[in-house]
């Protein structure tokens, strides 16, 4: 029972209006204690309550993390499935939440019975409660599409989340109906939804929050017990920064991340037990493990696209590859809506809230005819747009194709790379998997199986429920949970979609771990000064794979003392990184004593990413007030330390 | 930590190339709580060093790894006549036994140091070139682990060049669907990744 059940009158207030040292812990006491698995309609009173007392928090200062292993760690329950992690896919466009039964795993439906939800949050005005919110997880009435796109709800947030306003997803993102405003300052970008004509800011990371909130609440009361863990899958191409704002965000809605896990490797995981089901049936128990099968996953959903690659044998799926970027549904349906209406960006630029309701039924009406092209050679576009305009035309796929042209270059490049990365021809791969929606285009359908030279793609997977079936089953998985049938005796080896390295000298990047490194992985490298007597040395750590660091993520940086004073590229400095499972980074960095093999003073040991907002000009300003004073560099191959035996 | 390290000359053993990852060390923390970390390192101030680390290989394939465990063969359990596919085969039971994911949590840290040895000694194998070098060496009695590993990293050092080429091919493509595209009349994506290039280079 919660030891703490306040009155909705005595809690907004003090929430909002002080931000005392009481306020963060009601916070985290509500957040991970309080639902109790009723559902009953005094839950639904309590879920409105944390709402309201998050968003106000969450706007007032940054980021109260709701600490979840303090208070919950005492009642355990007996229960097996206590702990079970439960898997949620939080698409740019759906999401989906799922659990393992005990049997097999379950997609949970909302009180629509829906098992895919929209993915939004939607922000009201309610005289009576403050503001209030609610996405599509809710129990409460369903918005329709077109209050969804009428600028008072914020969606999309998997394209803005861990993003600064220099980001150039950022930039495409300003003709959504709800406000994107970029300074190009490096900063967090200015999103705002309208609540009662007045645009009200928040962030990716909030509406995020928000949303889990409701997702873990649905669990909650449909599972009866209450939900801790999660696996959540991301895109292959998020970065570290932008995973952490996530765990961030389910911290914030008292969930704690076991793991984060790249969609496709997701799915891999699935085709890995099914494979074993398979092989079970036919050998009838042999050892399980019997020839090795190598399959390309390609995923493409609204908002990313990733492509793997992964070799499975014996219920153990190895990622071989990864390559992924931002491009999805959402880059589609700009294109056909620029390709309908070239002044697009004109007519909207005012923000005017007819306009704004024209430009939601023209997206609606474009994501129609796009969904229709999935099976039909051509369709007719009807729209009012409500303001005296209407739109009447045909569009043909071929056009469709045309104006996406780029898309399915891009698409094409990345699988050339993949396959180029795990080295392996066409004629190596036994199964293609297509998953998320855009898979559903007649023409990625084609490409993919043309670059790979297959008829057909691989049947027994539904292309919208793989992934979080995928992190579902990592979740009982990871949480120790073990099936008397052996269908939870699996696994997937993870790899490092991109490579980490240090800056050195003139701005060069030096990967430490390459990219598609099985984890968990350790690794070093040995670096020398640059300048005669220096003492000290920044480490500035990178994630990415462009050779100049510009190209990269910046991590975040910290300084190596204590070197001895020598001349320039005598000294050594030792760097490495380690990769747990759970795929958190953590960098050793010291200096050692000249011509020994001893550390110098103890090594610094830093969990990566340390930055948070506003990094944007950070490595900017480090060279700016640094110089090269603190640079390291490569040592030189014909001067290595040999090794002694 | 289970093994123990003891100090030593031998312990200068393996310095990594310059561009090039150091060898795996054994050991990894698996919770993601706690690192290794050496309590008597004479001069060693008490911190993780980078030697630590390669001290501690040392002793773990010469000591533990090679007497308690031998070669790369018997690390996996298969005879050094197996195949390709013994090799692939063995390692993923093996994973399935050691991985952190896997693994019974008060043993996650040793089986994470496990894994990180399984997983070397099928990069090993399972690299025709490498194997054949691993066998020579084999024979001549030098099976230390660790031995085989330099040549781990030059396999790495060649395998990167091979994919500098591919970026640069790609950069290429890149640039030549850029240039094609530079003259007036842009759909929105040509504009966003027009954008996106002029950004990236500034």
């Amino acid at each position: 029972m919660p030891l703490w059940v306040p009155e909705r009158s005595q809690v907004a207030p003090a929430a909002c209006l002080s931000p005392s040292p009481e306020a963060p812990r009601a916070l985290s006491l509500f957040s991970s204690s309080s639902f109790l698995p009723l559902p009953n309609s005094q839950c639904l009173v309590w879920r409105t309550d944390l709402l309201v007392i998050s968003l106000f928090r969450m706007a007032e200062q940054p980021y109260t993390v709701a600490s979840d292993s303090e208070t919950t760690g005492d009642d355990k329950s007996q229960s097996a499935f206590h702990d079970l992690a439960i898997g949620i896919e939080v698409g740019t466009s759906k999401c989906s939440i799922a659990v393992w039964n005990g049997a097999q795993v379950e997609l949970l439906r909302n009180t629509r019975k829906q098992k895919s939800m929209r993915s939004y949050v939607m922000f009201k005005d309610d005289t009576s409660s403050g503001e209030a919110s609610s996405g599509g997880a809710s129990n409460k009435t369903a918005y329709e599409e077109k209050e969804i796109l009428s600028g008072s709800a914020i969606f999309n947030m998997k394209r803005l989340i861990g993003r600064a306003d220099t980001d150039p997803i950022v930039h495409a993102s300003k003709n959504l109906p709800f406000v994107v405003q970029t300074l190009g300052i490096g900063v967090k970008p200015f999103i705002a939804a309208l609540v009662n004509n007045v645009w009200r800011s928040t962030t990716p990371e909030e509406v995020l929050a928000i949303f889990l909130v409701e997702l873990k609440t649905m669990a909650e009361v449909q599972l009866k017990r209450l939900i801790r863990n999660v696996v959540l899958t991301i895109p292959v191409s998020f970065n570290r920064f932008q995973q952490i704002r996530v765990e961030r965000a389910c911290a914030m809605a008292g969930l704690h991340v076991l793991r984060l896990m790249p969609e496709p490797t997701a799915v891999a995981l699935l085709y890995a037990q099914q494979q074993q089901q398979q092989q079970q049936q036919s050998l009838h128990g042999g050892m399980g493990s019997g020839c090795e099968k190598v399959a390309l996953i390609f995923n493409m959903g609204a908002g990313y696209c990733d492509v793997a690659t992964t070799a499975t044998a014996g219920g153990v799926s190895q990622i071989k590859a990864m390559q992924g970027c931002t491009l999805g549904g959402e880059d589609i349906l700009k294109n056909v809506l620029y390709h309908l209406l070239p002044n697009f960006d004109s007519l909207y630029s005012n923000r005017d809230t007819n306009k704004i309701r024209s430009m939601g039924l023209l997206r609606i009406a474009a994501q129609d005819a796009i969904h229709r092209l999935s099976t039909q050679s051509s369709v007719q576009i009807n729209v009012d747009l409500g303001d005296g305009t209407k739109m009447q035309r045909v569009l043909h796929q071929s056009e469709f194709e045309e104006v996406n042209r780029n898309v399915f270059e891009i698409c094409e490049k990345l699988i050339k790379l993949c396959l180029a990365d795990s080295k392996l021809a066409a004629e190596d791969i036994n199964d293609v998997i297509l998953v998320g929606g855009c898979s559903r285009i007649p023409k990625i359908r084609s490409l993919v199986l043309g670059l790979c030279k297959k008829e057909k793609e691989y049947e027994g997977m539904d292309a919208l429920e793989a992934a979080v079936t995928g992190a579902a089953l990592e979740g009982a998985v990871a949480s120790g949970i073990t099936d008397p049938s052996g269908s939870l005796d699996m696994l997937t080896i993870q790899a490092t979609p991109l490579s980490l390295g240090i800056r050195v000298h003139g701005g060069g990047f030096v990967p430490i771990i390459q990219r598609n490194t099985a984890i968990p992985v350790r690794k070093s490298t040995i670096f020398t000064t640059t300048q005669d007597g220096q003492t000290e040395a920044l480490i500035v750590v990178y994630e990415g794979d462009g050779k100049m660091v510009e190209e990269n993520h910046l991590m975040g940086y910290f300084k190596v003392t204590a070197i001895p004073l020598a001349p320039k590229g005598t000294a050594e400095i030792s760097v490495c990184m380690d990769i747990d499972a759970a795929n958190t980074l953590r960098v050793f960095a010291g200096a050692m004593m000249l011509g020994t093999d001893r550390a110098n003073s103890p090594f610094f040991e830093v969990r990566m990413p340390t930055l948070d907002d506003a990094h944007g000009w950070c490595a900017q300003a480090l060279v700016k007030t640094h110089g090269s004073a603190l640079d390291l560099t490569t040592i030189p191959k014909e001067l290595q330390p040999q090794k002694v035996q | 930590m289970i093994l123990g390290v003891v100090p030593g000359n031998s312990t200068a053993a393996l310095r990594p190339s310059p561009t090039q990852p150091r060898p795996r060390p054994s050991l990894t923390d698996a919770s993601g709580g706690r690192v290794f970390r050496l309590a008597q390192w004479p001069g060693g101030g008490g911190g993780w060093t980078r030697l630590s680390s390669s001290a501690f290989r040392a002793r773990a394939a010469v000591g533990e790894g090679a007497k308690a465990r031998g070669s790369f063969y018997e690390l996996l359990g298969i005879p050094e006549s197996g195949s390709f596919d013994d090799i692939k085969r063995a390692y993923k039971q093996m994973a399935l036994k050691y991985h952190p994911d896997v693994s019974p949590p008060d043993l996650a840290e040793e089986y994470t140091r496990r894994f990180i040895e399984v997983q070397e000694a099928y990069e090993t194998l399972s690299d025709p070139r490498l194997r054949a070098l691993y066998d020579r060496d084999l024979t001549r009695g030098l099976h230390l682990a660790f031995s085989a590993r330099r040549r781990v990293d030059e396999e790495l050092e060649e395998r990167s060049g091979w994919r500098s080429r591919w970026q640069d091919q790609l950069a290429g493509l890149k640039k030549r669907s850029m240039n094609k595209k530079s003259e007036g009349n842009l759909s929105w994506g040509d504009r966003m990744r027009k954008q996106r290039t002029e950004l990236s280079t500034e």
